[in-house]
């Protein structure tokens, strides 16, 4: 193990959080159980990885065995970036697509390796026939930056592919293009969709969520919703009011749906329309141009904040499309310019 | 006034104080005998309220006991009828509940209709998937639990709007296919096992499988390399098999033949019938050593 290699499992291995480390480490598989019995978990952190890094060492481990343990902290730790959706689009009238995950993998490298001389690339298969991705970048002259990959993570045979916010701009038309070409697909595109929490994204454009249909053998659960309703209510509130609070809860589930919603934590508007104003024409309202302003709206959990808003009485049922459509449109980024 | 008449015949009392005496007595005596008769009334009348009381505390509890042992038959009769409401809607709902094993059946919504696609093979009940539609002009999906990589929207560009039981029954045709294949697929990876030399790999469709095995013909084994495509996704079996040898040598004929045959196999049999006739092989096999 070079010096350059030692020091990349190092610091991999030092990422990981005690708590995780000896599942992270089965899951890596490199070590052997007999090796990890000889490791004492309860050292000090420094001297259990200065351990764990000569066991290592003594297995001859290589970059793409230290990036696939990479691989594997990001995988437990997925919040810690920011994914993008890109949406891949195929001509009409293309044959069924027969994916084949051992080509997909090999053409994908070949355009990388084949653009860039530096490039490293490590696959991980996944459930649900998916695949994660760890690119590190290089140049001409200089080897891969181990410690600024970019994460790809693409599901066979669908359009939307994942990928990791990353600074390094420069790298994602090459990286559209391997990821196009080898899932025989003609464009690529980013959708204004984004959001720390992969699971929430990938819920949204699989449509993965909600999953509660009408059907003779389900046992609608119409007494719990009724019971929501009460506890919902205040015992003051009298028969006119519980109409309205009746029609406003009826509204909101039938625009959310009754299953709790995934986890997005903004949405952002860029507004780009003419100021609009009731009162006598103020300063801004003799404008021609239109007002730049941005609208933000952050929560821990988007969603359930805007169905919540309705039912708490802070806003009228229903909601403003502009609100509502996030997950249909699959967008949290919106430009709106007056029409 | 008595004694006023005891008085009156020479102001003399009549008999004198002791007859005088005497009929104070009786009066007493009188009064006191009425008092007691009339006490006696009223105790007699007493007597006759309470018994009237008693029989009719007793009839009351006659008729109570007669009413609850009549009251069942006369309830039979009314439950009896509610019964049989109940009981045919019981019927009726477990008639529409297993309307899911025809493959296609539905439900009417508020704003139109759920549609649920039971999927099966071979007669296994595999997933279901549903799709609300909304009734309006145009026909509109509501929401749905097909998965990303069927082409709902291609099915549904051609026949929604035009002919909706050609929608269903074409996304019938494909999610049962789907179904199919990825049963056959799940079935390989979990009961042979055995036989796999290496992972079977496979993708979201499950129309594309590739595989070695591990070969048997009279005791000798060798690894054989299997490409199923399934360029039809309305199909459970595969359109195209390639088998190949992963040796540098080449096959001796029987090998050959047994290579051809294996690869006529794969393309008229689901997989898991022809690991289980390899099986059946090597279990003939096993007992032709054993004797």
């Amino acid at each position: 193990m070079d010096e350059i290699v030692a020091e990349f499992v190092k610091r991999t291995i030092l990422k990981i959080p005690m708590a995780e480390m000896t599942t992270i480490l089965k899951a890596w598989d490199f070590l052997s159980e007999n090796q990890l019995q000889t490791i004492n978990f309860r050292k000090r952190k420094e001297s259990l990885v200065h351990d764990l890094v000569m066991l290592c060492e003594e297995k001859h481990a290589s970059v793409n065995d230290a990036a696939l343990l990479d691989i594997i902290y990001t995988q437990f730790h997925q919040h810690q970036k920011i994914w993008d959706v890109f949406q891949m689009t195929k001509e009409p009238g293309e044959d069924i697509d027969l994916f084949d995950m051992k080509q997909f993998k090999s053409s994908f490298k070949k355009i990388l390796q084949r653009a860039l001389k530096n490039v490293s690339v490590t696959f991980r298969d996944t459930e649900e026939n998916a695949v994660w991705i760890r690119i590190a970048w290089g140049t001409q002259y200089k080897k891969p930056n181990q410690y600024k990959p970019t994460y790809v993570v693409y599901y066979s045979q669908t359009p939307y592919v994942f990928i990791s916010s990353s600074r390094l701009r420069s790298s994602i038309p090459l990286l559209g293009q391997a990821l196009t070409v080898a899932s025989k697909h003609h464009r690529i595109v980013k959708m204004d969709f984004r959001s720390r929490y992969l699971d929430s994204l990938k819920a949204i454009v699989f449509k993965q969520y909600n999953q509660t249909f009408e059907t003779h053998n389900a046992s609608t659960p119409l007494q719990e919703r009724n019971l929501e309703l009460d506890i919902n209510m205040d015992s003051r509130i009298i028969h006119e009011n519980i109409i309205e609070k009746d029609r406003v809860q009826r509204v909101t589930q039938e625009i959310f749906g009754d299953s709790p919603q995934p986890r997005l934590e903004f949405a952002q508007y860029k507004l780009e329309t003419k100021f609009k104003s009731d009162l006598n024409r103020g300063i801004l309202a003799e404008r021609k141009e239109p007002l730049r302003c941005l609208v933000k709206f952050s929560s821990p959990n988007l969603l359930e904040a805007l169905k919540s808003l309705a039912p708490a009485g802070i806003a009228d049922a229903p909601l403003s499309p502009l609100l509502t459509c996030i997950p249909q449109k699959r967008m949290n980024y919106f430009k709106i310019k007056d029409k | 006034m008595e004694l006023a008449n005891s008085l009156s015949q020479e102001g003399r009392p009549k008999g004198g104080v002791l007859a005088h005496l005497e009929r104070l007595e009786t009066k007493s005596r009188k009064k006191f005998e009425e008092s007691q008769g009339a006490e006696s009334d009223l105790g007699s009348k007493i007597r006759k309220l309470r018994s009237l009381r008693d029989k009719l505390k007793a009839e009351v509890q006659r008729r109570q006991a007669r009413a609850e042992a009549s009251v069942e038959p006369d309830q039979t009769f009314e439950v009896s009828e509610q019964e049989v409401l109940e009981t045919k809607l019981e019927n009726v709902k477990s008639i529409l509940q297993a309307y899911r094993f025809t493959g296609l059946s539905g439900k009417l919504t508020s704003r139109g209709v759920c549609v649920s696609i039971s999927t099966a093979f071979e007669g296994n009940l595999l997933d279901s998937y549903f799709v609300d539609i909304v009734i309006q002009k145009p026909l509109r999906i509501h929401h749905h639990s097909i998965p990303v990589f069927i082409p709902l929207e291609e099915i549904a560009a051609k026949h929604l709007q035009t002919n909706i039981q050609h929608f269903l029954f074409s996304l019938c045709e494909y999610l049962n296919a789907y179904s199919g294949r990825k049963y056959q697929a799940d079935g390989l990876q979990k009961d042979f096992a055995a036989f796999l030399a290496g992972p079977l790999q496979r993708n979201s469709l499950c129309n594309l499988l590739s595989f070695t095995y591990k070969a048997e013909l009279s005791g000798q084994s060798f690894p054989f390399c299997a490409r199923l495509l399934y360029k039809d996704i309305t199909r459970t079996l595969p359109t195209d098999v390639t088998v190949t040898y992963q040796g540098m040598d080449a096959l001796s004929t029987s090998w050959e033949e047994q290579r051809a045959s294996h690869e006529n196999l794969f393309c008229t049999k689901p997989l898991h019938h022809v690991f289980a006739s390899f099986a059946r092989r090597e279990e003939k096999l096993d007992m032709n050593l054993v004797y």
